[in-house]
């Protein structure tokens, strides 16, 4: 016996591999459609989204890049649908360079989608360099900050920034962040100098360190990784990306707490040898 | 050279970080186009590191391609690659749309970000299986934790086991906010004291060698 569990102590991780390549696709091919249940942190961005007064502006900065897009693009899809439902002005904006491209192809399709104008309901200011600066600029004052728009038009002249000079006149303020700059970058330049609501969404690794933010109500909701994406496709009862990747997230975790309880059980039966 | 390479820029260091210090107290209009002006400069000097950055990447690869170093092939694949998506950029004026440019980025900048980023799943569990191990009273602790959280974050272990949501969400909002509460503070104090130090001239690494290499 504790011949067998050093041996399987010993492993090939190309079968650990294997194993957890067929855990996610085969969810992926017979979904199980298990129900998502919403989390308070969730449910708080949801209903702070919801208590805004129609024409409201929200400001949505895609600080990502595409290695975080399965987790943070369908968060995107959700809140842009939620905004244009809401009929909220929607000012979006991406802190990260390789993030441009992807951002304005979602604001874009969120809002052919709901059927919004561009310039007047909504816009896409495009990439802002300089990290923590540019929060501090668009702070200072947003049509400095961005003279043009991603599309080459003057800010100042776009209806959608209407009595829109800085983040003070921002509205809620929402951060989909994959690291620096991201959430916490925008609550230490922005939230804490502005004085602006501030709420967001992150990737399930990063998301406990935001929980202390989120006790004291420095920040209002968080959306933890593809899990908080599918929690807020379930408030919107529309079931997308998110949501389908669920069963596989189940699964694999479930992969992975089978592998620490059987390598845990080995450890023991060998004589806790290495 | 001494006063050029290292006087001036910690005068500039401590005159600047001084002012700023105070500028965040002080909400004079006077004040405020301060900030301004300094944050406008700043994203000025982050436009030239880029350059500077990319330069640098540049001469370092080059130079292993030029000696034929272990692994120039790779600075070759990156050259290559940089130069492509630099001139794909500037032929399509940083549009993505209907692009050579938008094609690069979508069919092969976000394939391979992506990849790279799914191979975790793969590691994590692999390491979970060779080093999660309850070797000691705080390895168990913290592997119990990890396993309540991982079943009570997805719908599977909701439905098996009743009630494990509401206590993985206990395990985040009571015991892994205090410990990230201490982390956060741990980290503003060290924040703090290094900021402290860089402004009067304590720190200077970021000065480098001083002898312009």
């Amino acid at each position: 016996m504790r011949e067998f569990a050093v041996r399987l102590l010993q492993l090939d991780r190309r079968f650990i591999f294997v194993l957890m390549s067929v855990v996610t696709v085969l969810p992926l091919l017979y979904p199980l459609g298990l129900p998502v249940r919403i989390s308070p942190e969730t449910r708080q961005l949801y209903d702070t989204l919801e208590r805004l007064p129609e024409r409201s502006v929200v400001l949505l900065s895609l600080d990502f890049d595409p290695a975080s897009k399965p987790e943070l693009y369908p968060m995107t899809v959700s809140l842009l649908r939620h905004a244009f439902a809401r009929n909220l002005r929607v000012v979006a904006l991406t802190l990260w360079p390789a993030g441009t491209s992807m951002a304005e192809s979602a604001v874009t399709h969120g809002a052919e989608e709901a059927g919004k104008r561009d310039g007047t309901d909504y816009v896409f200011l495009g990439y802002g360099p300089g990290e923590a600066n540019a929060i501090i600029n668009i702070g200072q004052s947003l049509t400095n900050a961005f003279p043009t728009d991603y599309a080459g038009r003057k800010t100042e002249a776009l209806p959608v920034l209407e009595g829109v000079r800085s983040l003070r006149d921002i509205d809620y303020a929402l951060s989909l962040s994959a690291g620096f700059p991201g959430l916490d970058t925008w609550y230490v330049y922005g939230k804490e100098k502005y004085g602006f609501e501030l709420g967001g969404g992150c990737t399930a690794v990063s998301a406990p360190k935001f929980y202390p933010l989120l006790q004291t109500g420095q920040i209002t909701g968080l959306l933890g990784g593809l899990r908080g994406a599918a929690e807020y496709e379930t408030l919107l009862n529309q079931a997308g990306k998110a949501t389908a990747g669920m069963d596989a997230q189940s699964a694999t975790h479930f992969l992975i707490i089978g592998l620490i309880i059987v390598c845990n059980v080995c450890y023991l039966l060998s004589g806790r040898k290495e | 050279m001494h006063f050029w390479q290292q006087s001036l820029p910690l005068l500039i260091t401590c005159v600047f970080g001084l002012a700023l210090v105070l500028q965040y107290y002080v909400p004079h209009p006077a004040s405020e186009n301060f900030l301004q002006e300094i944050s406008l400069w700043s994203q000025i000097i982050a436009g030239f590191a880029i350059v500077l950055g990319v330069g640098s990447l540049l001469s370092a690869h080059y130079q292993k391609i030029a000696r034929q170093e272990a692994g120039w092939g790779y600075s070759a694949v990156l050259f290559v690659s940089l130069l492509t998506v630099f001139g794909a950029g500037l032929w399509a004026e940083g549009k993505a749309e209907g692009t050579f440019f938008g094609w690069l980025y979508d069919y092969v900048l976000v394939a391979l970000q992506g990849t790279m980023f799914s191979l975790l799943a793969f590691f994590v569990a692999s390491a979970a299986y060779r080093a999660f191990r309850a070797r000691t009273l705080e390895a168990t602790i913290l592997l119990s934790a990890a396993v309540l959280v991982m079943a009570g974050r997805v719908p599977l272990g909701e439905s098996l086991l009743p009630g494990i949501g509401a206590l993985a969400d206990w395990i985040m909002t009571v015991p892994n906010t205090a410990a990230q509460r201490g982390i956060l503070i741990g980290v503003s104090l060290g924040a703090i004291a290094t900021s402290i130090k860089i402004i009067f001239g304590i720190e200077r690494a970021y000065l480098g060698r001083g002898d312009g290499a």
